[in-house]
């Protein structure tokens, strides 16, 4: 059999020099945002049994996830998600400790991507948690973060809000099965009018049908809420219509201007979220960098019943435009090379310590003789050699 | 401010997009002229046409170097993940259907049915809704060959006229689902960019109502 010893497999890659200076600036950026918050960080295991993520409702498609077993032949996978593991490991490790947690990971979450796609199996992720607190204010906390971790890495960027409570509120109203309440949402979240028609077309003409038909054309600016005061009739929605309107106005506060946007037809993973959802887009990168919402069901399955609301950002999606944007400020070429003639090798060491004590990048030269020394001066173009 | 990127699938809906760009008044010209060239520009500059294979549209628009695309239902059906969807075009259509040889007897035994098709993921997706096991098997040309000669009980094809499958003896047992163009939008762009795909979207939608 012919060994892959010299590629990687698809999806996976190697990160050199910039790119890796791209992603730690990146990292640093957001890390900065999310102690300053008060986020405390933890990691959790890179493989994980299969039961955790296929729990039910948890959004997360076993096809997608990369496999293996244990030695007892129980199920593994590597880390698809970080947000079920920490939710483990509040519920079971932080029982007894104050709430809320206010956690935050920077790991990689591995997705078995369609082959061929171009598509990253091996994603860098940032994000936070916060457990153990509902309502406005802790959404605000979990918004503000999110915002301004986007904020601390690019200049235009776009949020775009959304509350899981209409699109259930009003699918509930229909008299429709949980496979066809699951084709509107996927039509929704494609944005797929003629589908939606379609398959509104066989039901009656309701005002819970008529609503559910302009849910994914009622994205925007404020004039969002407006267009659809008039479609909700139910008390659930109303009360999400005006909850987001109040979040919108809070946030708007931080001087977002357009940057903040509304999206009624924001139903992504939509039995995991609960109530508000949010997803961050980046111009350079076709797909969304940040996304979030509020998932108070969860915990209930770990016997541990709390709110709970976070968001995970790409990291890498992130550095990429970072490196194609910004010069990264990245500098590889050392001050002074220092020679060392036989003999004399720790004393060299220990003058290259100086040097960098005084603050030059100064690089103790491995080689054998003065010519190759010179020879790899040139090269990597170092202006000083010292000879000890 | 950068062009609206579309990418097109060559040929003719490239030809029926084009026709509808120029009855919302955008100068087509360079498409009409474009020699070997694959980007072309539309109007004053505000469009960018690209063109592509069906798939590869979809592959541009999904990894969003391309803000927009125009696509038949068929190959978003067989291809398509996350992209939106905006806009049924109106344009390009036929249908799949399910078609064997004239007389056989399609649904009967117990035998597992064997089929042909270029389609595998509609065909699969078909049956599966059917509650139907088949074996699916990828032709890349001819699909009506392979009922004929014996490797597949039926085809899952496109079907227009159907003047193919009549000069082949074989005949239409189901229709699977109505195909035609859409207009398709990369997940980011409708965010970043959506006055400007809006009012193209608008513009498109009210020439296509006319008919």
């Amino acid at each position: 059999m012919r060994k892959n010893i010299k590629i990687t497999p698809e999806g996976a890659k190697d990160y050199l020099f910039k790119e890796c200076a791209a992603c730690k600036q990146i990292c640093a950026s957001v890390e900065k945002i999310f102690k300053m918050h008060e986020f405390k960080q933890v990691m959790t295991p890179g493989i994980e049994f299969y039961d955790l993520f296929t729990m039910e409702s948890c959004g997360l498609d076993q096809e997608t996830m990369f496999k293996s077993v244990d030695n007892k032949g129980r199920l593994l996978v590597y880390r698809p998600d970080s947000t079920l593991p920490i939710a483990r490991l509040v519920a079971t490790r932080l029982k007894n400790k104050i709430l809320p947690a206010r956690l935050y990971y920077n790991q990689s979450i591995f997705v078995n991507n369609k082959s061929l796609s171009g598509r990253s199996n091996e994603i860098m992720q940032m994000g936070i948690e916060l457990l153990g607190a509902t309502g406005k204010r802790a959404d605000l906390e979990v918004l503000t973060t999110a915002v301004q971790s986007l904020e601390s890495t690019t200049d235009d960027f776009r949020i775009e809000l959304g509350h899981s409570d209409f699109f259930n509120s009003l699918s509930n109203q229909l008299d429709i099965s949980d496979d066809e309440k699951e084709k509107l949402r996927l039509s929704i979240e494609s944005k797929n009018y003629s589908a939606l028609n379609n398959q509104l077309d066989k039901l009656e003409e309701t005002p819970a049908v008529n609503a559910i038909r302009k849910l994914p054309a009622l994205f925007g600016g404020e004039e969002v809420f407006d267009k659809a005061a008039d479609l909700f009739k139910d008390t659930k929605a109303i009360n999400a219509l005006e909850y987001l309107k109040d979040i919108y106005h809070e946030l708007s506060k931080l001087n977002l201007k357009h940057k903040l946007t509304i999206d009624l037809g924001l139903v992504q993973r939509n039995d995991y979220y609960n109530g508000i959802v949010f997803s961050g887009y980046v111009e350079g990168f076709g797909d969304a960098v940040i996304s979030g919402g509020r998932y108070d069901s969860l915990l209930d399955k770990f016997n541990a019943p709390m709110g709970a609301a976070g968001f995970a950002i790409n990291v890498n999606a992130l550095a990429k435009i970072y490196l194609n944007d910004k010069k990264v400020d990245y500098d590889e070429t050392p001050d002074v090379l220092v020679f060392a003639n036989n003999g004399n090798e720790m004393e060299a060491i220990k003058f290259t310590a100086d040097l960098r004590e005084q603050g030059k990048k100064a690089q103790f030269c491995v080689l054998e003789t003065i010519e190759e020394a010179k020879d790899y001066a040139e090269k990597r173009g170092i202006k000083n050699i010292e000879i000890i | 401010m950068k062009p609206l990127r579309i990418a097109l699938t060559k040929g003719r809906l490239e030809k029926d997009t084009v026709e509808l760009f120029e009855k919302i008044g955008y100068n087509c010209e360079q498409v009409h002229n474009k020699g070997r060239k694959l980007i072309l520009p539309v109007g004053n500059g505000e469009i960018e046409v690209v063109l592509a294979k069906a798939a590869d549209v979809i592959t541009y628009v999904e990894n969003g170097v391309c803000d927009l695309g125009v696509v038949g239902k068929d190959t978003i059906l067989e291809n398509g993940t996350s992209f939106y969807e905006l806009l049924d075009l109106g344009f390009g259509k036929c249908k799949f259907a399910l078609a064997c040889k004239k007389g056989y007897d399609f649904y009967s035994g117990y035998k597992e049915k064997t089929i042909a098709t270029k389609y595998p993921n509609v065909t699969r997706a078909f049956f599966e809704e059917k509650g139907m096991d088949v074996r699916v098997i990828k032709i890349e040309g001819s699909v009506e060959l392979a009922p004929l000669v014996g490797l597949a009980d039926g085809i899952v094809d496109i079907v227009e006229t159907g003047s193919t499958l009549k000069a082949n003896n074989l005949e239409v047992i189901e229709w699977v689902t109505d195909i035609s163009a859409r207009l398709i939008a990369n997940i980011a762009s409708l965010k970043l960019r959506k006055q400007e795909i809006e009012q193209l979207q608008k513009k498109m939608q009210e020439e296509i109502s006319k008919n």
